[in-house]
């Protein structure tokens, strides 16, 4: 049986208005009779509504703490990962401490900011400049050893040239101050492929220590130092250490591959040397070296010592400039700013250049000994050949050797 | 409408209901969507005021058993909104999907007003703020989620030569 419109009408009305006054009464029932209402409800229609909340709340509750658990395990992970850069660079600060109490004045400390291209490989920045007292060729050190000069100075910055900038020369010596030479950057042979292979190598922060008299011969192992001699770097400063003996064509010297004291990719805390401080002599600042005496010091500078020192020296020096050709050529090539750097000269290397350009010097007075001794002995083998060519040919061989050899002998 | 169509709206309105107490747990937005006001609106437009207004009291009456601070409140408020749509229905054709959100809209957001108008918790500029802000964004995903229902539900829902 249809119902009208009308009477439906009404019927919604009358639901509509029982549901309003039943909710208005539910607003104002009071708690204690809203309670039971409400527990009934809960623990019959809402229950298994409840449970399923429960259950997805759970869910929820677990993939948050098992994110959480995820969080804690990675920063434990993260703190466990840093646990070992941190000891690092605390035992590097301790190293500088010492340092600069063995130092005790003249030093700026400063952070050292490393380079990512290739031309950085032979600069670092540094974090003080003039402001804080750091001029232009301050020495910069480490609690290891030499790590470089400084090129350029700013107000709050500076560049130092790393002691594998291929221009690098410093005077250096033995623990036990028997052995002198010269340290410079190890490059190795150049190959057909070219020179970029020494670049990027692993022994491009290797040095080598040239003009090493041939009688003198060093152990794998042994620490090489500052001589003080060259007049830029002051005695003392460990260079690096004795890898072993490199093979060269020269005869009358050696050359010793040295692994660098400073490892340059680790630096992060260096110490400026203020000048004063450096012609104060840092003996006795990283470990006990032999005095150099009086006598040793003007032989080395008078090149007696070694009897190749002096054409070691020349070789050196025609090697660097072939090196610098090809280094150059490999800049060039490279487009880095290796051409820019090696406008930055060392003292050294213009002192030795200044050495080898001057006619008064030792390297052309030992070149002239050399050819006039040489020049003599001709003239003695030409007139003994002569004499032996007049004479009537000897009877018995014991007698021409008796005879001869007095006036061959020199 | 005819048994069938009757049986599905139970059936889509149960789904709701059940999606409204485990999805929204599982995401808990602070502005979420409610699904038991979409269930209420699939359920209004297809059957008669009064018993739109039921439904909306007996849903809201079982959200208020679980705040106890504003029971019969809740029930008031979905009493209201479903007679409305239901109501409403006969007026718009309320067909429209784009109609069926705005009135999703709507009616979300004059139910959080009226519970936050009843609960008495905020004041001032957070009551104010809780209005424009929050309710205005829970009502939005609302009839966001509403929407999707509809067009997803669609095919179901049609009833023919109804």
């Amino acid at each position: 049986m249809a119902r009208s419109p009308r009477l439906t009408g009404r019927l919604d009305a009358v639901l509509f208005g029982a549901c309003v006054i039943l909710s208005l009464l539910a607003t104002v029932l009071p708690a204690k009779m809203r309670e039971p209402v409400a527990a009934t409800l809960r623990g019959s229609m809402v229950a298994p509504l409840l449970q399923l909340q429960r259950g997805s709340e759970r869910w929820r509750s677990a993939y948050v703490s098992s994110v959480r658990e995820e969080l804690k395990r990675d920063t434990l992970a993260l703190a466990a990962a840093r646990v070992p850069s941190l000891e690092i660079e605390n035992n590097r600060l301790r190293q500088i401490l010492g340092l600069g109490s063995k130092l005790q004045w003249g030093f700026i400390p400063a952070e050292a900011l490393q380079g990512r291209g290739r031309s950085e490989d032979f600069t670092i920045t540094l974090s003080a400049g003039s402001n804080a007292g750091v001029r232009e060729r301050s020495l910069v050190v480490a609690p290891e050893g030499v790590v470089g000069i400084v090129q350029t100075v700013d107000p709050s910055m500076s560049i130092a040239l790393l002691f594998a900038h291929p221009d690098f020369r410093v005077s250096a010596m033995s623990a036990d101050a028997s052995t002198f030479g010269i340290v410079q950057p190890y490059v190795p042979p150049v190959t057909p492929t070219g020179q970029e292979a020494s670049y990027l190598s692993s022994e491009r922060y290797l040095l080598e220590l040239r003009g090493v008299p041939f009688r003198s011969q060093l152990k794998a192992g042994a620490v090489i130092f500052s001589s003080g001699l060259g007049g830029v770097y002051p005695r003392g400063i460990p260079i690096g250490v004795v890898i072993g003996e490199a093979r060269t064509a020269t005869a009358w010297a050696r050359t010793y591959i040295l692994r660098p004291a400073v490892n340059p990719s680790e630096l992060s805390s260096v110490m400026i040397l203020r000048p004063e401080r450096t012609s104060g002599g840092l003996v006795n600042v990283w470990s006990d070296v032999a005095p150099v005496d009086s006598a040793t010091r003007a032989m080395v500078a008078k090149g007696i010592i070694g009897a190749g020192d002096s054409l070691a020296r020349q070789a050196a020096v025609d090697e660097s400039a072939a090196r610098r050709a090809a280094l150059d050529t490999a800049a060039r090539a490279f487009g880095d700013s290796a051409r820019r750097d090696s406008l930055g000269r060392l003292d050294s290397l213009a002192r030795v250049e200044a050495a080898a350009t001057n006619p008064d010097s030792l390297i052309l007075r030992a070149r002239r000994d050399s050819a006039a001794a040489a020049r003599a002995r001709q003239r003695r083998r030409d007139s003994v050949a002569a004499a032996a060519s007049a004479a009537p040919p000897p009877p018995r061989p014991d007698t021409v050797r008796r005879d001869t050899t007095g006036g061959i002998r020199p | 409408m005819n048994w069938s169509a009757s049986i599905r709206t139970i059936v889509l309105v149960a789904v709701l209901i059940f999606l409204h107490y485990t999805l929204r747990p599982l995401l808990a937005w602070r502005a979420s969507a409610d699904f038991l006001i979409i269930a209420l609106l699939l359920a209004s437009v297809r059957v008669r005021p009064g018993i739109a207004a039921i439904f909306g009291f007996i849903i809201g009456l079982a959200s208020d058993s679980l705040a106890i601070g504003t029971f019969g409140a809740g029930a008031l408020a979905l009493t209201l909104i479903g007679f409305t749509w239901s109501r409403l229905k006969a007026v718009f054709f309320a067909d429209h999907v784009l109609l069926n959100g705005f009135f999703l809209f709507l009616g979300k957001w004059a139910y959080e007003v009226m519970m936050n108008l009843v609960e008495r918790r905020m004041h001032g500029a957070e009551l104010l703020m809780q209005i424009l802000v929050w309710s205005s964004l829970s009502a939005a995903v609302t009839a966001v989620a509403g929407v999707l229902a509809l067009m997803l539900l669609r095919p179901v829902l049609e009833t023919r030569g109804s």
